[in-house]
């Protein structure tokens, strides 16, 4: 067999590694650096150890957000991810099942910024859809976005609408990937639909399941450009999470050194919980070698 | 029985998916609305006349959202080129040439993926800053193509292994050498992962808010999201203007996907290889 020229071989690679060389990896190392420092991006910055990472502890903002984040999580497993799968489990084989879907599809294809905007018309006190319908009922105005607990969960709504379309579709993919066989024998046997769910469904879709789960948690730690749209993290920094408070600090209050420490930890949480789904895909991996 | 909770179930979803319109409705029916309009009359009137092209017409002379709109359109369609030259160049060479250290070089170019984004502004802004590619088009393409690559390179590697081996050694028979090797036998059969790319790689770089609020500052080279973000300021503005403006910039992604669509499943079983 003729060998390759083995320069040229690494010559196709190039292009693809010094871009992300030269624009992800160092400034991911400069970051990590910088994060041991106190600066306000102009004046010299002041090596302060891990200085920064003690901050976190007693920052009642960063606190905050961290707990945000939390409520965030939990609730992304519970709305987009769980209903996601109980619609998926209803639109199964039933009629007109494509044309819901097809809906539970629609938000996947516009931005987070759009969305944003769209929810905020949503949620307005003196304008908004929601306000209007509930006066119907005679309710008073209600100020989703501004009261604090309220907001978050108001966020978290707008957050299911754009999200259990996509965890719906994998459901779907998942359980069209059982055969029919499977769960009409379990059937047969007595078994009650409730039964086969847990019994023959839910094991089969594991696999499906654990992405899922794992996608949506990396996911929902990310989240920003919603919050940032719809309430800048406030009031009073109340609806911030993590990327929020690490843009705020940053940007806004020019805190360079402490902006990088968050993102740091950010970081930590993410890439641990996508090592569970990454030990996988590179055990597969190697099956090609 | 079974009929009452067939209905039951029915009446849910029937529910649900109105609740999921329910927004659809609100944009389109605000953005048909001229704004007297819409101050003066209830949700629940319908447009007395359409409207739409003078709020378009608004949004354009007010906001400049064309301008952006062009921003992001050649960083998507430039940024989209890079991305799938480079990383199916690069997942050429890791399947078929393998030089030494493949799956560690591999391994660089995929971390990409792993770490948030915040992980990357800071530095960014320094260095984009310090050597002139701060608010310019072609700092923001290159950023947008480094971020791209290590999911594309992904996709195609995967993709490239299942290429029959056969099809090379006829090749190599033929004499091909690896440029047309490359060119002539992977390139045409990459129509999948390529389809795959461009909907997801495209759409998120029309859709990214993040790097073009950090990396730009005027008209310049701001990215069309982060304008449209600046849309709805405090207090709510016109939103019969603002609802055409995001009926206008989401329509290049609707259509990528109502073109692709049927590359989105195969583009989510990918990116979730590990299951």
């Amino acid at each position: 067999m003729k060998n390759y020229n083995k320069f040229t071989s690494y010559l196709y690679i190039l292009p693809a590694f010094l871009l992300v060389f030269l624009l992800l990896l160092v400034p991911m190392f400069q970051n990590i650096y910088y994060s041991f420092f106190k600066w306000d991006g102009i004046s010299k910055p002041i090596f302060i150890g891990i200085g920064n990472y003690f901050q976190l502890f007693k920052d009642l903002n960063f606190l905050t957000s961290f707990l945000n984040t939390i409520i965030w999580v939990v609730f992304t497993l519970i709305f987009p991810v769980f209903g996601g799968l109980l619609i998926a489990v209803f639109l199964r084989g039933i009629k007109f099942g494509n044309f819901f879907k097809s809906i539970f599809y629609i938000p996947i294809t516009i931005s987070f910024v759009a969305t944003g905007i769209i929810w905020n018309y949503m949620y307005s006190r003196e304008i908004g859809i929601l306000n209007t319908f509930f006066s119907l009922f005679g309710l008073d105005k209600i100020s989703w976005l501004t009261n604090v607990p309220l907001n978050t969960f108001a966020l978290l709504i707008t957050w299911t609408w754009q999200q259990l379309g996509v965890n719906m579709v994998l459901f779907l993919m998942g359980l069209t990937s059982i055969p029919v066989e499977q769960t009409e024998a379990a059937m047969v046997e007595g078994a009650n639909k409730w039964q086969v769910f847990i019994h023959v469904i839910f094991p089969m879709l594991r696999p499906i399941t654990t992405v899922v789960i794992v996608m949506a948690t990396a996911n929902s730690f990310k989240v920003f450009d919603l919050i940032y749209v719809m309430t800048r993290g406030g009031p009073h920094r109340s609806s911030e999470t993590l990327a929020v408070t690490m843009f705020r600090e940053t940007f806004t209050m020019s805190n360079m050194g402490y902006g990088a420490a968050i993102s740091v930890v950010l970081s930590i949480i993410v890439v641990a919980i996508s090592a569970v789904y990454l030990k996988n895909m590179l055990k597969k991996d190697l099956l090609y070698y | 029985m079974g009929i009452i909770k067939k209905i039951l179930t029915y009446i849910i979803l029937i529910l649900l998916a109105l609740a999921w319109l329910l927004p659809v409705f609100a944009i389109i029916q605000a953005a048909l609305k001229t704004p007297e309009q819409f101050n003066n009359s209830s949700f629940f009137e319908f447009p007395n006349k359409v409207a739409i092209v003078e709020n378009f017409k608004m949004a354009i002379q007010r906001w400049k959202l064309h301008e952006f709109f062009l921003n992001s359109l050649i960083y998507a369609v430039t940024g989209g080129i890079i991305t799938i030259i480079a990383a199916s160049m690069a997942g050429f060479s890791l399947v078929r040439l393998k030089p030494r250290f493949n799956f560690i070089l591999f391994l660089i170019i995929y971390s990409g993926t792993l770490f948030p984004f915040q992980m990357y502004l800071i530095p960014l802004y320094k260095i984009f800053n310090q050597v002139g590619l701060y608010d310019t088009k072609i700092g923001m393409i290159l950023v947008y193509s480094a971020l791209c690559i290590p999911f594309s390179l992904f996709v195609y590697r995967g993709f490239y292994v299942t290429i029959p081996k056969e099809i090379e050694d006829a090749a190599m028979i033929d004499g091909c050498n690896s440029f047309q090797l490359y060119t002539k036998i992977f390139l045409p059969q990459s129509l999948a992962p390529t389809a795959v790319v461009a909907l997801f790689q495209m759409t998120w770089i029309w859709n990214d808010l993040l790097f073009g609020m950090v990396l730009t500052r005027t008209g310049n080279a701001r990215p069309v999201m982060v304008s449209l973000a600046s849309m709805s300021g405090v207090g709510g503005g016109i939103i019969p203007y603002i609802m055409t403006g995001v009926i206008f910039t989401s329509l290049p992604t609707i259509i990528l996907f109502i073109l692709l669509r049927k590359y989105f499943i195969s583009g989510m079983v990918l990116s979730m290889a590990g299951e």
